[in-house]
């Protein structure tokens, strides 16, 4: 059994590697058939080079990003399950709120993210605030969803032990909410990134964003790849550790595919 | 005997749909009360206004006198649902706690490991509920509603999930829980589709018709007491089984 398992995981990790390989060599030969040039798809080899080179500068860059894109999602995650607690508490705020919540997700963030600049700066704190609101809106319907809809059969049992508000909240309603809950944790994973780097473009001097725009402008594209293949690198190790930690807390359920 | 439950022309209309009509009973304490009835005919509605969860359309009930809400209050009933409604984050022993925890009861008459091992489940106690059998979930459930002292057990369909042997063993140890373990609950109503099951274990057995649901027939059972397996190969068991069939096949 174990020696399948290795086996398996071989494959898993295997034929992954061997299709990434395949693409790389069909890459290469497309360049030389078709004479495109560099400005426009640069070669694998020079775009391995350019990440090789500057490594560092690029994990700098990565790094502020990151930075960002955690902070962000990070306050977004906390005020939204907040926010959704006090909605599921309250008809009323809820009435009173959910539009404009819906208005404010259904507002482009692009179109947003110069006035969060204006207002907030060109450092960190505008990157951050535009991935807040872009994360803030999943967690706050999942955690809706994950109080609201609750058995109703679970609801009799408790209600048969003439449970208080408060026990069904912590005994039931926030357990049964966590795999919604999670599943906006992971969906935010990618919309911070999003959030942090359309922050960088409108105005930035350093980080992801920062380093596309102006290598854009100076035609070096191999330094684009390189920037957009470690930004993806770092987005699926960010929702990796999301997974992880949904597996260890949701252990009574087997997590969707994604 | 004085009765613990009494119930006078209780009527239930889901919307427009009329389930219950002019229900009329009562128990007394320390019996045991089976319903039984056709499928949909209203038996869990019946069960649910009884343990105050539902309210019914009109009529009225006294538990000991009070009304059902201060009943429920005052933590008297034990429930046992249709299905075993476990909390999946919870261990077999953390779901049988549940009630306990919510009362902030530290001190139950019985543990809630001995009651799991009455139910045939030592050994078990750590596992989740999506480790263990349809039937093993459901005497999770009856052990949940066990470890506090509810004076009325209400159990809807218990067994239903069972295989007849481990079904037999449970009914036997419900028994014996009933009568030995826990003193203090006082009635016990049943709700079953087994003709069987409900002559070996009740006191009384109240027939329901089919929807909206009348009270067809209440029949005492007069079999003696401690129940012993032997009883059902008796000429009176068997007669009351056969008579129970004839009215439900009218019906
Ligand atoms: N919450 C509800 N809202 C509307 N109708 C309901 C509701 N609960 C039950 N009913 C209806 O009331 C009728 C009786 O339901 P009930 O569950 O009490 O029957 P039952 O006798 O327990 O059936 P079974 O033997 O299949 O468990 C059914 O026709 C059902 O559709
Ligand atoms: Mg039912």
């Amino acid at each position: 059994m174990h020696k399948g398992n290795s086996q398996r995981g071989l494959k898993e990790i295997g034929i992954p590697i061997l299709f990434f390989v395949g693409i790389l060599i069909v890459w290469e030969v497309i360049i030389f058939l078709l004479h495109i040039p560099e400005y426009l798809l640069p070669r694998p080899v020079q775009i391995i080079s350019e990440i090789t080179v500057n490594f560092n500068s690029l994990l700098g860059h990565l790094g502020i990003t990151m930075l960002e894109a955690v902070f962000g999602y990070i306050i977004a995650n906390i005020i939204g399950f907040v926010v959704a607690v006090i909605f599921a508490h309250s008809k009323m705020v809820e009435r009173g709120f959910y539009p404009y919540a819906i208005a404010l997700q259904t507002t482009p963030i692009v179109a947003m993210a110069p006035l969060l600049v204006l207002w907030f700066g060109s450092g960190l704190a505008s990157k951050i605030a535009v991935t807040a609101i872009i994360c803030f809106f999943p967690i706050l319907v999942n955690t809706i969803k994950g109080l609201k809809f609750v058995d109703e059969n679970t609801i009799d049992l408790f209600k048969s032990y003439s449970a208080n508000k408060w026990q069904i909240f912590v005994k039931l309603r926030l357990p049964n909410s966590m795999p919604y809950i999670f599943s906006a944790l992971k969906i935010s994973t990618s919309l911070a990134l999003v959030g942090a780097i359309v922050g960088e473009f409108v105005g930035a001097s350093k980080g992801i964003g920062y380093l596309i725009l102006t290598s854009s402008y100076h035609l070096e594209t191999a330094i684009m790849f390189a920037a957009i293949i470690i930004s993806a690198i770092a987005g699926v190790l960010f929702f990796k550790v999301i997974s992880f930690i949904e597996k260890k807390v949701i252990f009574w359920q087997k997590p969707e595919e994604f | 005997m004085e009765s613990i439950i009494k119930v006078e022309n209780i009527s239930k209309n889901y919307d427009k749909l009329p389930v219950l009509d002019n229900i009329n009973l009562s128990v007394k304490e320390g019996e045991f009360v089976s319903i039984i009835g056709p499928s949909g005919c209203g038996k869990t509605t019946l069960l649910k206004i009884l343990g105050g969860l539902i309210p019914a359309t009109s009529g009225d009930i006294k538990i000991r006198g009070s009304p059902v809400k201060v009943a429920l209050e005052r933590r008297e009933f034990g429930f046992v649902f249709q299905n075993p409604i476990l909390l999946p984050w919870r261990t077999a022993l953390k779901n049988t706690e549940l009630p306990l925890e919510i009362f902030g009861n530290n001190n139950p008459q019985i543990s809630s490991k001995k009651l799991l091992k009455i139910v045939g489940l030592e050994g078990f106690e750590n596992y989740y509920p999506k480790e263990l059998s349809g039937g093993m979930q459901q005497r999770i459930a009856i052990a949940r509603a066990l470890t506090f002292e509810p004076a009325i057990l209400l159990m809807d369909e218990p067994f239903g999930a069972l295989d007849e042997i481990t079904r037999n063993k449970m009914n036997l140890e419900l028994l014996r829980v009933w009568k030995e373990e826990k003193a203090t609950i006082s009635a016990v109503i049943f709700v079953t589709h087994s003709i069987p099951e409900a002559v070996f274990l009740s006191d009384k057995i109240i027939i329901l018709s089919k929807r909206p649901a009348k009270i067809e027939k209440v029949l005492e059972i007069n079999l003696p007491r401690p129940r012993k397996v032997e009883v059902k190969y008796s000429k009176k068991y068997i007669g009351l089984v056969k008579c129970i069939r004839e009215i439900l096949k009218e019906d």
